[in-house]
């Protein structure tokens, strides 16, 4: 169960009749694992020309980066490169990893070195873009940060659902109802009680969607659609009825960023992980809350096995509907907790249709970060920081069109989901409905 | 798994478009049309029996921003002139074709539609419908895209009320630095831009200043968009992106996502960030954040839709193009509220000496 890596999964599934000839399988396997770390070599050699060609002959100048905001307590000084210097550098980096991959193959390790070249040559792009300007690489940062947490919890959301066996398309429609029920409660009674609202509106969702799902045997993804409509279409009339005339309900207090003492001063990290508000605070506790529950306690292990092999687990004795039921609402309230990030966290008010489909990235990011909490964080920052660093870049007017970087944290999604972190397996009875015989 | 996923979030994305779209007869107008049927027959208002129906872009009639604007207009006409004000609010562009043949269906006499993106949809429908009055907020056909000549658009020189808003910001600002974003690249949207950049770079020509504009290159037309108009999240980081880069002002042209920067700018106090309204005043529309509005650029899209309706109420409706500029109030900047006090004597002397300029046309905005 642990061991998710792309060469077990193979065996794991393959069918018992096949045993015999498990050896030309092997062979089999074995080839097309060799094209497929020439085709990671040839990759990374193309990203190693782009630099050594396009970029590093294009730029000139000092690349800067700010490595403190103004008023931090101890100032680090800019970090200043000498663009063509470095971008000449990198291509050779890029060039002898991507050469040894082609040669020899880093096996194992050759989705993590072709990580360290996307990420040597997402460096490349920075500088090159930066060449001869600067910009504050800790505001880029912290900024990942808070594109983050929406989809990392969001992300949370769908994975206690699936790993129960639930699939959640609904996550997009218990943020906003989390958003909007937050916004009001939080400005009637104050941040607190809205957050808890928040959280409380999620899981009445979820609730719904245990109900049709679990005892209705419902189409699991045409329920998270309707709740997806009818919960844009709810809080848009809503919106439309109540919040437009009564202006002081649209109003709640946003939660401050809290400044831990002395880790918050750290630089860099500080400001990163130590000076946030409580949402983003929770969403780190949440992610590692849910790991130890999903993969060290019984209810952990009930809640997998249920998702796998739910006839398994009923002939143990589990109960499937109550598991799901408890693993549906718990996601569906991490869910409607980090729609409140969208009213509570950040602007203090409700627009119709304002979480702009961060619950579709969080299910992207579970996908990508293989249905298991940490992973989906480690998305979810990836998504996080391709959209902060978009900005950036078209602050610093760089000749890739506006549109296009808007297009990264997307196109991010596709690579990954196209499979280049081995294939993404979801838990075997997701979205299969269990009758009791 | 994923590839159900994918596309099941494009069909919910399609999906949210036609299903659910608010339909909201006005009130007002209707106690309006009542009270008029009330009071005397004779004494009826001219538009007694008339429907004005506006389809609204994404965003919605509340945005404080030009969908609000124009229904502003809508509702005036129903107060004043006794028509039945109707909108159907579109949540998505697939949205269009469907909310404006709604409105055909219901015998609307007269339809607005807000917004460039709702240029060919309106075009296709008016083509459709040629004896049907349509009137467009931001949008101008060429000449025989109109078939019957049955669509009155209405554009703004907003750049001429933008560049007074540059140079006042590049007269304010401490840090010297000043910046803007967008919602999408699009000409009413980039208009805003290009006048507070060229603004801010007459100030500096004027003054012998070095202010500089983040977000936004005129020569390249490119900057820094958020690729929606829903989004306030979008708007309190990007803000924060641009406080980060050094700027004290910025210029949000993307509809309620301003209103993140807004928030924003009263969590971090107007001497770190001050934000320049655009569309209404939104002094007055955003009420929870009015003290960060240095002023708004202001874009009269309800005077001009209240006249459209008249003349079709009159009957003297014509197609064509109507402009709103500095000249025939169209287009302005708003009063400093609040912030009256920050912003010197001599730099009003100086507005109003460019607001002149602009206006005899000595003055050029286009840089």
């Amino acid at each position: 169960m642990s061991d998710r890596s792309s060469g077990s999964m193979e065996f794991e599934r393959a069918p018992i009749e096949s045993y015999v000839s498990n050896e030309a399988k092997s062979n089999v396997l074995s080839k097309s694992k060799i094209r497929r770390a020439k085709i990671l070599g040839i990759i990374m050699l193309l990203l190693s020309a782009v630099v050594m060609f396009v970029l590093a002959p294009a730029s000139q100048g000092i690349a800067t980066f700010g490595l403190s905001f103004p008023d931090d307590k101890f100032q680090l000084d800019a970090l200043a490169i000498p663009s063509t210097a470095a971008l000449y550098v990198l291509a050779m980096v890029l060039a002898f990893l991507g050469g040894t991959q082609f040669l020899k193959g880093f096996q194992r390790k050759s989705t993590l070195i072709l990580g360290i070249s996307f990420v040597v040559f997402v460096i490349s792009i920075m500088i090159w873009a930066t060449a001869g300007q600067e910009f504050s690489l800790i505001s880029m940062l912290v900024s990942t940060i808070a594109r983050t947490t929406p989809i990392a919890l969001g992300a949370l959301s769908g994975i206690l659902c699936e790993r129960s066996g639930v699939v959640n398309i609904g996550i997009e429609g218990m943020l906003l109802g989390g958003a909007f029920t937050g916004v009001v409660m939080g400005s009637l009674l104050g941040g607190w009680i809205g957050l808890i609202a928040a959280t409380i509106t999620g899981g009445i969702l979820a609730l719904l969607l245990a109900f049709l799902s679990i005892n209705y045997r419902v189409d699991q993804i045409i329920i998270g659609v309707v709740i997806n409509l009818l919960v844009l279409g709810l809080t848009s009339f809503l919106t439309a009825q109540i919040l437009v005339g009564r202006p002081e309900w649209n109003d709640a207090p946003i939660f401050p960023a809290i400044k831990i003492p002395i880790l918050g001063d750290i630089p860099i990290i500080g400001p990163m992980f130590f000076d946030q508000t409580v949402i983003v605070y929770a969403m780190f506790g949440l992610v590692a809350l849910t790991t130890f529950m999903l993969f060290r306690t019984r209810w952990g292990l009930r809640t997998r096995s249920v998702g796998e092999n739910p006839k398994a687990a009923d002939s143990l004795g589990i109960s499937v509907s109550k598991t799901r039921y408890l693993a549906v609402i718990y996601g569906g309230m991490v869910g409607g907790f980090a729609g409140a990030w969208f009213t509570l966290g950040t602007v203090g008010r409700f627009d119709e249709g304002m979480t702009g489909g961060a619950g579709f990235i969080g299910l992207a990011a579970m996908i990508f970060g293989g249905w298991n909490p940490v992973g989906a964080l480690g998305a979810a920052l990836i998504f996080g920081f391709s959209d902060s660093l978009s900005q950036k870049l078209a602050l610093v007017n760089t000749s890739i069109p506006t549109e296009f970087l808007a297009m990264t944290p997307y196109l991010v999604t596709i690579v990954v989901v196209a499979g280049l972190v081995g294939r993404a397996r979801p838990p075997a009875a997701d979205g299969k409905p269990f009758e009791k015989q | 798994m994923a590839g159900a996923v994918l596309t099941v979030a494009a069909l919910a994305l399609a999906g949210c478009s036609s299903s659910d779209s608010t339909d909201t007869a006005a009130t007002a107008s209707e106690s309006a049309a009542e009270s008029a049927t009330d009071e005397a027959v004779t004494d009826a208002l001219p538009g007694a029996g008339l429907k004005a129906c506006e389809v609204t872009d994404v965003g919605g009639v509340d945005d404080k921003g030009f969908n609000q604007k124009a229904y502003k207009g809508v509702t005036d006409a129903a107060d004043q002139l006794g028509v039945e004000a109707i909108v159907l609010e579109s949540q998505a562009e697939t949205d269009y074709a469907p909310n404006l043949q709604s409105f055909v269906d219901q015998g609307c006499s007269v339809i607005v539609t807000v917004g460039f993106l709702l240029g060919d949809a309106t075009k296709e429908a008016a083509n459709a419908n040629p004896d049907i009055p349509f009137t467009i907020v931001d949008y101008a056909y060429a000449d025989g895209e109109i078939t019957n000549n049955n669509v009155l658009g209405q554009v703004f020189n907003t750049d001429e009320a933008a560049f007074l808003a540059g140079y006042l910001a590049a007269g304010t600002t401490k840090t010297g630095k000043v910046g803007t974003f967008g919602g999408v690249n699009i000409p009413p949207v980039t208009i805003f831009m290009d006048g507070f950049y060229y603004g801010v770079q007459k100030y500096n020509a004027d003054n012998g200043t070095n202010v500089e504009v983040l977000g936004w290159d005129p020569a390249a037309q490119s900057g820094l968009f958020t690729e929606n108009f829903e989004s306030l999240d979008d708007g309190r980081t990007f803000a924060q992106n641009l406080v980060d880069e050094g700027a004290d002002i910025v210029m949000p042209v993307a509809g309620p996502v301003g209103l993140g920067s807004a928030a924003l700018a009263s969590e971090l106090g107007t001497d770190k960030l001050m934000i320049i309204g655009v569309d209404s005043d939104q002094f007055e529309s955003d009420t929870a954040n009015s003290g960060v509005y240095l002023t708004s650029v202001l874009k009269q899209m309800d005077v001009t839709t209240f006249n459209a309706i008249q003349a079709v109420v009159d009957g003297t409706f014509e197609g064509g193009v109507t402009v709103g500029t500095l000249e025939n109030g169209g287009v302005s900047i708003a009063p400093f509220h609040d912030m009256d006090a920050a912003v010197s004597a001599d730099l009003k002397t100086q507005l109003d000496t460019i607001k002149a300029g602009v206006i005899d046309g000595s003055i050029s905005v286009k840089g």
